[in-house]
């Protein structure tokens, strides 16, 4: 709690730095659905700007859990230079690991929350599983923006607090991680709606 | 022609039992053969199933074994971090070592891609990249797949399994390789032959491994080349090295590929417990047969040895040798065959020797019989003409003996003939000499080594021994004997010579009772000259060479009357004049008289009926033998005469004497019955030197008596002969028979019968028997009436 107030506050200066040429920050609200229409869960959202953002002057956090051997969030999404601790909450000990180029990492065999959390330096895909059980895998995409998102189970998701300006719009779907689910210019000026369908499957 | 060896007994039975012992082998080696096969090819294909079973789920275990190593090692941490280090020579060094503890022959690992990131040592030794082209299209599985395929010509098992981390980030590819070693661990297993073998679709088959070596696996090839080996069926494989059962099963295969394991078992291999067992009954029946047939042999040769010496046995027998026995030991049927011949040979031995003893004695005398003479004579003939010394027979007929068998009885006869044989024997005291008796009265003297002389005094000594009266039941009986006596070489050399100089000396001594006499020729009728006798007899019965004479008979109390006896006469062409009694008894004794007789009747009637027409009356009398009353055609052909010739009946008169009606009375009276009543007359000659009676004669259908000519001649000097001519002539006119009387040669006898009553008379006194002509110019001269007139005054 105490780390996200610091976010928040951090944000706010952030905000208050960058937003002075601009008169008031819009909020993107976006339904992510497939070709059928359908929304998609868990699928990830960001805006890249032109002009690539400094680095958040607070390290943000961020935490990944595991619950009955399934890794809590399935889909993450961070920013650059995030630390991500992984805490254990099964009375069962677990090994994390990533081979993933962006960051690979491992946590041998521990119990409760590792005293380290894990730095998220490199933007890119980082696929974790744990190595006694197989069947464990978690997505997190790193990304080098602040301004992201991921669906909820309706495909709905919101983006807040962007300052108007032009951006890159892209979405992401861990089941095809190895591309962009898809790149779109985006004019943001005020708050707006906006729908996009992509593909959810490597084949399709 | 049939071979002669398998005629004999021994010969068929030893092939007879040889065949059958033959058969019987080859049958059960035949049924033990064919069985065999058909078990073993049967057991071959079930064990052959069984094995593809085995083989299937050996590999299918094996397969997964060899996934689960591969899993295993794919999901090995620290072989994932080495493969995320995208470090080809990193990920090459953990495929080494990685794949090193799964014993696999090569380690791939292939990205997402398909392609091919690295290899381990020995896959980069095997594989090119060119050849790794195959593996591009692939897409690592989730789950993982075995296939067999072909590498660089080398057949592998290919496990592919994906790698995770934790998402697929490829697929190691574990190659196992399909060796011989491997061929033969399973081949154990199956307990068949197993070879790999693949093709690709543009290549021939290729057997990759294989436990078949040498000629088996050539044929394999061959038969995978000609695609004689199908998947389910079971398939016979000829090699050079015997016949394999093949059967195949298919092996996953990429596309494009074909690669089967062919499982096989060796017929031959099964077959050996069962070519041995052929081989040993092969040649357990080689050694029956031989045992059987030497056996066999063995019995053949005990039954037809006995046989054969049987055999030999019963030729001896046959050649008269009754000594031998045979020898056959045991108490078996042949024995008793051989104990039965045994006695056989006895019973013949002392049959024959009874026999030999009727056929060479006399049984009434128990002297030698005519056959042993004949023998002891011929032995005699030859042993003297090899010394160069003479011999000598005899001939001993009895005088007066008929006349003894006819008086006294037969039996006296015999006890007559014993008692000779008796004297005979005693007379002669050397053991050489030989006494036989020939038949009837006639005895045989052989004296093997005595010439004339000494011959002489033999038999002087034997009419004396014939001479002393004997005494025979009571009866007193006086014999004498006449003896003929012949000498070899003096008077022939051969038996037949002999004996007919003896009897012809022997009837020489009887007419002069001079006891006995020597062979004299001139006394000899029977020369060769009567050899050819018949045919010239029948040549003057053909040409008619004979003629008939005739004797006048004299009417003694009705002179006017003439009769005749018609008397047969032969003029030889060449020998003139043959008096009767040359021909006559040789023609009774061969028959031929008939023929004379059929010519005398034919003749007699027609110069009976010739006279008749010339106006002289004359009763003709013509003789009729013994024979010719014997034949039933004689009343018949006679009667023929008579019409063939016009001549009265009346005036023949038959003559037959009386032994010859005595012969068979039965016969003769029936014939002599018929000739009657024809109408002619019969007449009984030479009346008085049978032994008929009167009474018995009265029964006949005569007419006339005849006198023998002995009674009458002897009239004028002895007074007993008057005596039997009267008595005859009186019982004779009290018969009512008419008595003509024979042999009057003088006046006196003619006076004598003119008072004894007799009604003719015939003889020289009157006339000899004179041809036709002359008895014609007698009749006509009258003589006898002046004859006659002197009689009855004298």
């Amino acid at each position: 709690m105490k780390c996200s107030q610091k976010g928040f506050i951090m944000a706010l200066l952030l905000h208050a730095m960058t937003g002075w040429s601009h008169t008031q920050a819009a909020t993107l609200t976006l339904q992510v659905t497939s070709a059928s229409g359908t929304g998609i869960e868990d699928a990830v959202v960001y805006l890249m700007p032109g002009k690539p953002p400094g680095r958040p002057v607070q390290t943000p956090t961020a935490r990944i859990d595991q619950i009955n051997k399934e890794f809590v969030p399935l889909v993450s999404v961070v920013q650059t230079g995030t630390r991500i601790s992984f805490p254990n909450k099964d009375n069962i000990r677990h090994h994390v690991y990533s081979f993933s180029a962006a960051k690979k990492f491992e946590i041998k065999l521990y119990a409760d929350t590792p005293s380290k959390p894990i730095l998220f330096d490199t933007a890119g895909y980082v696929v974790m599983g744990c190595n006694i059980h197989d069947h464990m895998i978690a997505h997190l995409l790193v990304v080098d923006t602040p301004y992201f998102a991921k669906t909820d189970a309706n495909g709905m998701l919101r983006i807040a607090d962007v300052p108007p300006g032009d951006y890159s719009l892209i979405a992401w779907y861990y089941m095809r991680p190895d591309r962009n689910a898809l790149v779109m210019p985006l004019s943001l000026k005020a708050d707006m709606t906006q729908a996009i369908s992509i593909r959810t499957r490597s084949s399709d | 022609m049939k071979p002669a060896r398998f005629k004999t007994l021994q010969s068929r039975i030893f092939v007879f039992f040889f065949l059958l012992i033959l058969a019987t082998q080859l049958g059960s080696i035949l049924i033990t053969s064919t069985l065999g096969f058909s078990i073993v090819n049967k057991t071959l294909g079930e064990e052959l199933e069984t094995g593809k079973r085995v083989f299937i789920r050996l590999f299918d275990q094996n397969t997964a074994f060899l996934t689960q190593g591969a899993r295993i090692l794919a999901s090995d941490y620290g072989f994932r971090e080495a493969v995320s280090s995208n470090d080809a020579e990193t990920i090459a060094s953990a495929l080494d070592n990685h794949g090193g503890r799964i014993k696999a022959d090569l380690m791939l690992f292939v990205g997402l891609d398909g392609r091919v990131v690295s290899g381990s040592t020995t896959a980069r030794q095997a594989i090119d990249a060119s050849q790794l082209a195959w593996l591009s299209p692939r897409e690592p599985q989730r789950n993982a797949t075995a296939l067999i395929e072909r590498i660089n010509g080398r057949l592998y098992q290919l496990i592919t399994v994906p790698v995770t981390a934790p998402l697929p980030i490829g697929a190691i590819v574990a190659g196992f390789r399909i060796d011989a070693g491997l061929a033969k661990d399973i081949g154990k297993i199956t307990n068949t032959d197993v070879s790999y073998v693949s093709k690709e679709t543009d290549t021939g088959w290729a057997v990759h491994a294989s436990t078949l070596s040498g000629a088996p696996l050539e044929a394999l090839s061959q038969a995978l080349d000609t695609d004689r080996i199908t998947t389910d069926a079971i398939t016979d494989v000829s090699t050079g090295s015997g016949v394999y059962l093949s059967l195949r099963t298919r092996l996953p295969s990429p596309g494009g590929q074909e690669s089967v394991a062919v499982l096989q078992k060796s017929l031959d291999r099964s077959l050996a417990p069962f070519r041995d067992l052929r081989d040993k009954l092969l040649m357990l029946g080689a050694l029956g047969l031989l045992v059987s047939g030497l056996s066999s042999l063995a019995i053949a040769r005990s039954v037809t040895r006995p046989i054969k010496a049987l055999a030999e046995f019963a030729q001896k027998i046959a050649q008269g040798d009754y000594s031998g026995k045979p020898v056959i030991t045991g108490q078996n049927e042949i024995a008793d065959l051989a104990n039965a011949f045994d006695h056989m040979s006895t019973e013949i031995a002392s049959r024959e020797a009874h026999i030999l003893d009727l056929a060479y004695r006399d049984t009434l005398t128990g002297l030698p019989n005519r056959a042993m003479f004949h023998d002891r004579l011929q032995q005699a003939i030859h042993t003297a003409r090899r010394l160069g010394k003479p011999l000598t027979i005899m001939l001993i007929g009895l005088d007066r003996f008929k006349y003894v068998n006819d008086s006294l009885g037969h039996h006296i006869g015999d006890l007559l003939l014993k008692e000779v044989a008796r004297r005979l024997q005693d007379a002669l005291r050397r053991g050489a000499d030989t006494v036989a008796r020939l038949g009837g009265d006639e005895f045989a003297v052989l004296l093997p080594t005595d010439d004339m002389g000494s011959a002489h005094k033999v038999a002087r000594s034997l009419l004396d021994a014939l001479e002393k009266s004997m005494t025979l039941d009571d009866q007193i009986v006086d014999v004498r004997g006449s003896i003929g006596i012949a000498s070899a070489p003096l008077h022939g050399e051969d038996i037949t010579t002999l004996l007919r100089c003896a009897d012809v000396a022997m009837h020489q001594a009887k007419r002069n009772s001079s006891g006995y006499a020597e062979y004299d020729a001139r006394f000899d009728h029977n020369t060769l000259a009567r050899l050819s006798l018949m045919s010239e007899l029948r040549e003057a019965v053909e040409h008619d060479h004979l003629t008939l004479f005739y004797q006048p008979k004299v009417d003694l109390k009705d002179s006017e009357a003439h009769s005749a006896e018609a008397l047969v006469r032969w003029i030889h062409p060449e020998r003139g004049f043959i008096p009767p009694n040359d021909f006559i008894p040789f023609a009774e004794q061969t028959g031929y008289i008939r023929a004379i007789t059929t010519w005398v009747l034919n003749e007699g009637v027609r110069q009976c009926a010739e006279w008749a027409r010339m106006g002289l009356e004359v009763n003709i009398s013509i003789n009729i033998s013994a024979r010719d009353l014997m034949n039933a055609d004689l009343p018949d052909y006679f009667t023929g005469l008579l019409k063939q010739h016009g001549c009265d009946a009346q005036r023949i008169c038959l003559e037959i004497t009386e032994s010859a009606i005595l012969d068979d009375p039965g016969h003769a009276l029936e014939n002599l019955q018929r000739l009657d009543a024809i109408g002619c007359r019969l007449s009984i000659d030479d009346y008085g030197t049978g032994y008929s009676s009167l009474a018995y004669l009265k029964r006949l259908p005569v007419s006339e008596l005849k006198i023998d000519r002995s009674f009458v001649q002897n009239m004028a000097s002895d007074p007993n002969d008057v005596v039997i001519v009267r008595s005859t002539i009186d019982l004779a006119h009290n018969l009512g028979l008419h008595v003509v009387a024979e042999g009057v040669e003088n006046e006196a006898i003619l006076s004598q019968l003119c008072l004894l009553g007799c009604d003719q008379a015939q003889g020289y006194l009157f006339s000899r028997p004179v041809s036709a002509a002359d008895f014609h110019a007698w009749v006509q001269a009258k003589t006898w009436k002046e004859q006659l007139r002197l009689a009855r005054q004298a």
